[in-house]
C-alpha cells in the first residue's frame, strides 16, 4: 500500500513541467499565509470568494496564452479580443438583440481574430510577436468602433432589467453551490482544456511544435492547423473573459481587457510554462493565476499602493523565468562531447 | 516480400532551388532486399533526391514509382503510408518529449480521441527490445546523449513498418559499438526484404553492408555499380570526377620549440588532470570514443568552460584564460565541433564572420570599422584558404561544409594565432573537402603554428597527426607516435576506463 503510494507520487513528480507548477503552488501557499498573518481578513470567507472570482479571469486568459506559449509563440491580441468581446456583446444587447444570439455573434467575431492570427503565424510564417501586435491594434480599434467610439449604455436598456440581471448573474454576480459562477466557468474551461492538452493528439502536437517545429513537420504533424488551433483556443478564452467583464460592468467598456495579454503571459510563466515552448502544464497556469491574484489581493488588503503592487509582481515574473532558465540549464545544459 | 524486385524507380527527376539546379534529370532505382549506397560529395544532390522520395520536397519534373505505383506530389505522411521512412542527417527530435512520444509523433495511437499512452509505450518498448537498443521508452529525449538520440531516430523510422528505409549519414554520431548494432539491424531488415538507401561519407563502412552503389555528382546521376565489382578508388574517382592522389596528405616538418604546455588541467568530470605539450611544426591528434572528454578539454583550454585548476603556458609564459577573449588575445583559438551552431553566425556574410573576432584590429580609435581593412582581410583569407564563394557578401549559411570550415579557420588566421585547436573539423564533409582541410592543417603546421586536432575517425587521426594523445573518460590514457601507432593500440587506450564497479553506468554509456 505504502509502496503503491510512493509509486504514484513518483509518477506525478516525473510528469514534465510538474516541477514549475508545484513550485508555483508552494509559492502560492507561502504568499497567502504571509498575507494572512499580516492581515487575517485575507482568510475571511468573502475575501476568499472575491479572490476566486478575480482569479478566474486570469486563469481563463492564462489558459489561452499557455496554449500559444507552449508552441513557442505568443498572442498579444488577447486583451483586445477581450475588449472586442465585451463591446460587441454589450452593443448588440443594447440594441435589444437576444442575449444568446448576441453571444453567438460575438463568438464568431472573436474566432475570426483567432483564425487570422493562426493564418499569419502558421501559414505566412510571420513572427508571432509582430503578427499578433497587428491584430492587437486592429481588434482594439474594432472595440472602439463598434459603438461609435464610446462605451455602451447599460445592457438592461436594450434587453430589459430582467434580461440584464440574468446576464450579469450568469457571468459574474450569481452563485452556484455557494461559489461565484465566474469560478465555475473558469474551472469548466480548465478541465476541458487540460484534457485536450494532455490527452489528445492535438495536445501532443502542440508540445511537439514548441519543442522542434522541423521534427514535427517531418513526422507528418500539420503545423499550420495545430498552430491555428492554439490561436483559436486563445481567442475563445478571450471571448469568455469579455463576456465576464461585460457581466461585471453591465455595459461595454472600450478599454476592457487592457493589458490582459501580458497578465496572461505572467500567469503562465509564473506557473512554469516556458515562453520558449515545449514544456509547461495548465496546472501551472492555474497556480500562476492564483499567485498573481493572491498577490494583488493581499497587497490591497495590507494597503499597498498600486505602484508597489506592480513592482512586486514584476519582480515575481522575472524571478519565475529565472527559475525556468536555471532549471533548463540543469536538465538540458549538459554538453555534447567527443 | 519478394527479393531483388524493383521497389523504387525514379526517372528524370528535376529539382531547382532559387539559383541552383539541385537535381538534373536524375535516375535512381532500389530493389527489395538490398542496401544501396548513395554516394557523392556534399552538394551532389543525394539528400535532395531522398527528400523527394520521402515527401519533404516536391519535384519539379520526372516520374517516381514506389512498389510499382506511380506517385505525384508526396507529403511526408503519404510517403510514410507508402512504406518510406527516412532518418535525416540532422537530428530531428523533440527534445522535450519522451522516446515513445517521439517515436509515435504524427501517428499517435488513440482510443476514441484519447491518446493510448500505455499501448504506445508498450509497443515502443517492444521495438527497442527487438533492436536491442537499451533505452527506457519513457525517458525524455533531450536528456539522452546524441548517439542514443540517433538510435531513437532509427527506432522511430523502423516503427512505421517501413519497407523502404533511407539513412542519411546515420553513423556520424554513433560510437563503434552502436555502429555495429546498426549494421546488424540493417542486415536483419535486408533479409526481410526491405530496401535500404544508405548515404554516408565514410566510405570504409560500405564494405560491411552495401550491395550496390549509385554515384551522383553536381546534381547529376553518374553511375550505378555492384559494390563487389568496383573499388573504393573507382568510387571516389566517380564522385569527384578526378582522382584524389592522397587521402591523407602529409608534410614533414622539423619539430621546433615547445609552444603550448598544459599542466594538470581539471574542469568538471570530463577533464581530469590533463597535461600535454604541443610543439612547433607538429599536429597533435586527440583520439578517443565519444564522450571521452576531448571536446571538454578544448573548451576548457579556450576558456569557454571554467577550469578548476591547472596551468596553461604559451611559449614558456603562463597565460590566464578565464574567457574566450583571453585565449584569443593570447593566440589560442578554437574551430569548434558544430560549425553552424558554435563556429559561425550563419545569417551574417562571410565578411562579417571573418571580421567578427578581429574587430579590435579593424576599428579606428572611435570604434568605427574600417571597411577598407575589413575587405583586405577577407580577400586575403579567401585567397589563402581557397574559399570557394562568388563573393564575400553571401551568407555563411550558403557555403558547403568544407568552405564553412575554412571561414571558421580564416577568421582566426587573420590575426596572429599561435595555436589552432580543431574539434572534429571534417565531420559531415565530403572526401575532396576533407583533403582540403588536411592541407590546411598541414599549411598551419608548416608555418610553425601548433595544431591540436580532435577526431573520432581513427584513420584520419593516424593519417594526419604526428603524435596521438588518447583520452578516455576525461583522462589522458596514453600517447603514441603516429608512425608507430596501430588502431588496436589506440582502441585499447580509448577504452581504458577506470575500474570501478559502482561506476558501471559511465562505462556503459561512455558519453554524457
Amino acid at each position: 500500500m505504502n509502496q503503491n503510494k510512493q509509486g504514484v507520487i513518483k509518477r506525478i513528480l516525473s510528469i514534465r513541467g510538474m516541477g514549475g507548477a508545484l513550485t508555483a503552488f508552494a509559492g502560492l501557499i507561502v504568499i497567502y499565509i504571509a498575507f494572512g498573518i499580516i492581515n487575517p481578513k485575507v482568510f475571511a470567507g468573502q475575501n476568499v470568494m472575491n479572490l476566486l472570482r478575480s482569479m478566474s479571469k486570469y486563469l481563463i486568459i492564462g489558459i489561452g496564452q499557455s496554449y500559444v506559449l507552449i508552441t513557442g509563440n505568443i498572442d498579444l491580441s488577447i486583451g483586445s479580443v477581450v475588449g472586442m468581446s465585451a463591446m460587441i456583446s454589450a452593443t448588440l444587447m443594447c440594441l435589444g438583440v437576444n442575449p444568446v444570439l448576441a453571444v453567438l455573434i460575438t463568438l464568431a467575431c472573436c474566432m475570426v481574430v483567432g483564425v487570422i492570427n493562426g493564418f499569419l503565424v502558421g501559414k505566412c510564417k510571420l513572427p508571432p510577436f509582430i503578427a499578433t501586435l497587428g491584430t492587437m491594434f486592429v481588434a482594439r480599434g474594432i472595440a472602439y468602433m463598434v459603438n461609435g467610439n464610446r462605451n455602451t449604455d447599460a445592457i438592461a436598456s436594450g434587453i430589459g432589467k430582467e434580461g440584464g440581471d440574468t446576464f450579469q448573474n450568469v457571468f459574474y454576480y450569481g452563485k452556484t453551490l455557494g461559489i461565484y459562477n465566474t469560478f465555475w466557468i473558469a474551472i469548466l474551461l480548465f478541465v476541458i482544456f487540460f484534457f485536450l492538452l494532455s490527452k489528445t493528439r492535438t495536445g501532443r502536437h502542440i508540445y511537439a511544435i514548441g519543442s522542434n517545429v522541423e521534427a514535427a513537420k517531418l513526422s507528418g504533424v500539420n503545423v499550420v492547423a495545430t498552430t491555428t488551433k492554439t490561436y483559436l483556443v486563445s481567442a475563445f478564452c478571450s471571448f469568455v473573459v469579455g463576456l465576464i467583464l461585460c457581466g461585471q460592468a453591465g455595459m461595454g467598456n472600450m478599454e476592457a481587457g487592457n493589458m490582459y495579454e501580458m497578465y496572461a503571459v505572467a500567469a503562465g510563466v509564473i506557473g512554469g510554462i516556458s515562453p520558449l515552448g515545449g514544456t509547461g502544464l495548465l496546472l501551472g497556469t492555474l497556480a500562476g493565476a492564483s499567485v498573481w491574484q493572491t498577490l494583488e489581493n493581499g497587497l490591497n488588503m495590507i494597503g499597498a499602493q498600486v505602484g508597489i503592487q506592480r513592482l512586486v509582481i514584476g519582480i515575481i515574473v522575472v524571478f519565475a523565468v529565472l527559475l525556468d532558465v536555471v532549471f533548463r540549464k540543469g536538465v538540458f545544459g549538459k554538453r555534447r562531447s567527443a | 516480400m519478394k527479393m531483388n524486385e524493383v521497389i523504387v524507380s525514379m526517372e528524370n527527376i528535376v529539382k531547382t532551388f532559387p539559383g541552383v539546379k539541385a537535381l538534373d534529370h536524375v535516375r535512381f532505382e532500389l530493389r527489395s532486399g538490398e542496401v544501396m549506397a548513395l554516394l557523392g560529395e556534399n552538394g551532389a544532390g543525394k539528400s535532395t533526391l531522398m527528400k523527394i522520395l520521402s515527401g519533404v520536397y516536391t519535384r519539379d519534373g520526372g516520374t517516381m514509382s514506389i512498389f510499382g505505383k506511380e506517385y505525384g506530389d508526396l507529403t511526408p505522411k503519404m510517403a510514410q503510408e507508402a512504406g518510406v521512412a527516412i532518418i535525416h542527417q540532422e537530428l530531428n527530435m523533440c527534445r522535450h518529449l519522451s522516446v515513445t512520444e517521439n517515436m509515435f509523433l504524427g501517428r499517435e495511437k488513440r482510443n476514441g480521441i484519447i491518446l493510448s499512452n500505455r499501448e504506445m509505450e508498450n509497443e515502443a518498448r517492444k521495438i527497442l527490445e527487438e533492436l536491442k537498443i537499451d533505452l527506457d521508452p519513457g525517458q525524455v529525449v533531450g536528456e539522452l546523449p546524441v548517439s542514443k538520440q540517433q538510435m531513437v531516430e532509427i527506432a522511430k523510422a523502423l516503427s512505421t513498418n517501413a519497407r523502404i528505409l533511407i539513412m542519411d549519414e546515420p553513423t556520424s554520431a554513433l560510437t563503434a559499438r552502436e555502429i555495429e548494432d546498426l549494421f546488424r539491424i540493417i542486415r536483419d531488415l535486408k533479409s526481410k526484404g526491405c530496401g535500404i538507401v544508405y548515404i554516408s561519407h565514410r566510405l570504409e563502412e560500405l564494405e560491411h553492408i552495401v550491395d550496390r552503389v549509385t554515384v551522383m555528382r553536381d546534381g547529376q546521376y553518374i553511375t550505378t555499380m555492384n559494390f563487389a565489382d568496383t573499388t573504393l578508388d573507382e568510387i571516389i574517382a566517380n564522385m569527384v570526377g578526378r582522382e584524389i592522389k592522397e587521402k591523407f596528405p602529409r608534410v614533414e616538418c622539423k619539430k621546433g620549440k615547445k609552444i603550448l604546455e598544459v599542466r594538470g588541467l581539471n574542469a568538471g568530470r570530463m577533464v581530469r588532470d590533463v597535461s600535454f605539450d604541443l610543439y612547433e611544426g607538429e599536429i597533435v591528434g586527440f583520439a578517443g570514443l565519444m564522450g571521452a572528454g576531448r571536446t571538454e578539454t578544448t573548451r576548457a583550454i579556450f576558456g569557454v568552460d571554467p577550469k578548476e585548476s591547472g596551468q596553461i603556458l604559451l611559449n614558456g609564459q603562463e597565460v590566464q584564460i578565464r574567457k574566450p577573449s583571453d585565449a584569443i588575445r593570447a593566440g589560442i583559438v578554437l574551430a569548434p565541433e558544430d560549425r553552424k551552431k558554435d563556429g559561425l553566425c550563419t545569417k551574417l556574410s562571410i565578411r562579417q564572420n571573418i571580421a567578427l573576432p578581429n574587430l579590435d584590429l579593424l576599428c579606428d580609435k572611435a570604434g568605427v570599422v574600417s571597411r577598407r581593412k575589413e575587405t583586405e582581410m577577407c580577400d586575403q583569407a579567401v585567397k589563402n584558404l581557397k574559399i570557394k564563394t562568388p563573393n564575400v557578401e553571401i551568407n555563411a549559411d550558403n557555403l558547403s561544409g568544407g568552405n564553412q570550415q575554412k571561414v571558421v579557420v580564416g577568421k582566426w588566421l587573420a590575426r596572429d594565432s599561435k595555436v589552432v585547436i580543431f574539434d572534429e573539423p571534417t565531420r559531415g564533409i565530403d572526401v575532396a573537402a576533407k583533403v582540403e582541410i588536411y592541407n590546411l592543417m598541414n599549411m598551419l603546421k608548416a608555418e610553425g603554428i601548433g595544431v591540436m586536432f580532435v577526431s573520432s575517425e581513427m584513420p584520419e587521426v593516424m593519417g594526419i597527426a604526428d603524435r596521438i594523445i588518447v583520452m578516455c573518460d576525461g583522462r589522458i590514457t596514453g600517447e603514441l607516435m603516429a608512425s608507430e601507432a596501430t588502431q588496436n593500440e589506440i582502441l585499447t587506450l580509448a577504452t581504458r576506463f577506470e575500474k570501478k564497479i559502482a561506476d558501471k553506468e559511465t562505462v556503459g554509456g561512455g558519453e554524457s
